[in-house]
């Protein structure tokens, strides 16, 4: 604000007013729906997780095996060429407890979120999902951890089909 | 190399969804005045610049060309002449209309402005530019103050 502003011009309206009677408004919701391709590779991808295997793609020139898949290489700009299964069994990259859900609203029971490497998937590979059925106090990077799939009926052809990852026993 | 053919797109998974982002518009000083006047005393106001001769349908605060705040809203008639039209068979999503309905410019008497609204009581056929229509309001319980608080306009 202008120091030869002394006050602010127009009419202040609060979020409360808004959504009361007082004063007329138009509320809208735009028709606004969306269809978004999963492409081919992440299509596959999320197509097997339906039938509760994970699999990923080998890129032709450095042999890395990429999961999610992608049809292109991002570090040697190649095209993959080869559909490799890989276990639903991994290890905990990296982690974070969170206190705050997905609307920032706070909980007490932390979300446990993981970046998890898949077992047959190249080092340093890896998905980020959830961990359960662990003590927070527990995780530690280098965990070895396996998916904990939902019922085959229940799967939906989505990352959420695995409904978390718990720890190995040894 | 290998390509996995895709020939018919509908085959590859799609997430579906809807953009949540809904708006809440608020009508503003001069619309306010303009909506309550509709709906609670089925009136129609202006504002008018006397500097550059002009009366604002719908009221401004404002004038469009000398800048001059326009504090004066006056009652102008619910009524004017139907300056364009058009006949629309589809709504908003582009869905079938069980009926066609008329759409109209109308320029409101004794201003320089006007509403965009529906034309009732008249054959699409007998439609002309320069048709004199004057506004029916909607029962007083169920205005709401919008513009669709008048019903339609309807041949004078």
């Amino acid at each position: 604000m202008s120091k030869d502003m002394k006050e602010l011009p127009g009419t202040p309206v609060s979020g409360k007013e808004l959504k009361s009677d007082k004063i007329i408004t138009f509320e809208w919701r735009p028709n606004a729906k969306y269809a978004w391709s999963a492409g081919i590779a992440y299509g596959r991808y999320l197509d097997e997780l339906k039938e509760g295997r994970i699999i990923g793609r080998r890129c032709s020139r450095c042999k890395r095996i990429i999961v999610p898949p992608r049809m292109f290489c991002e570090q040697c700009f190649v095209a993959t060429n080869e559909w490799v299964y890989c276990k639903d069994t991994g290890t905990v990259n990296t982690f974070s407890l969170s206190y705050l859900d997905a609307d920032a609203n706070r909980i007490k029971e932390p979300i446990l979120v993981a970046v998890i490497d898949i077992d047959g998937a190249s080092p340093g590979v890896g998905i980020l999902h959830l961990l359960g059925n662990v003590d927070p106090k527990k995780i530690d990077v280098g965990m070895k951890v396996k998916a904990v799939w939902k019922p085959p009926e229940e799967r939906e052809g989505a990352v959420t089909d695995i409904l978390y990852w718990e720890p190995m026993e040894d | 190399m290998s390509f996995d053919k895709i020939r018919d797109p509908r085959k590859i998974h799609h997430q579906i969804g809807d953009m949540e982002c809904d708006y809440i518009y608020t009508a503003g000083v001069a619309g306010e005045r303009f909506y309550i006047a509709l709906r609670d005393e089925e009136k129609l106001l202006a504002t008018r610049c006397e500097n550059c001769d002009i009366t604002f349908m719908p009221p401004r605060l404002y004038c469009d060309k000398c800048f001059a705040e326009l504090a004066n809203f006056m009652e102008v008639p619910s009524k004017g002449v139907i300056e364009s039209y058009t006949i629309t068979y589809f709504d908003r999503d582009g869905q079938a209309l069980p009926e066609p309905e008329i759409l109209a410019f109308v320029k409101i008497d004794k201003t320089d402005g006007g509403l965009i609204h529906r034309i009732g009581d008249i054959k699409p056929e007998s439609l002309k530019i320069g048709t004199k229509v004057t506004a029916v309001f909607e029962a007083k319980k169920e205005r709401k103050g919008a513009l669709t608080d008048i019903k339609y306009f309807k041949p004078a």
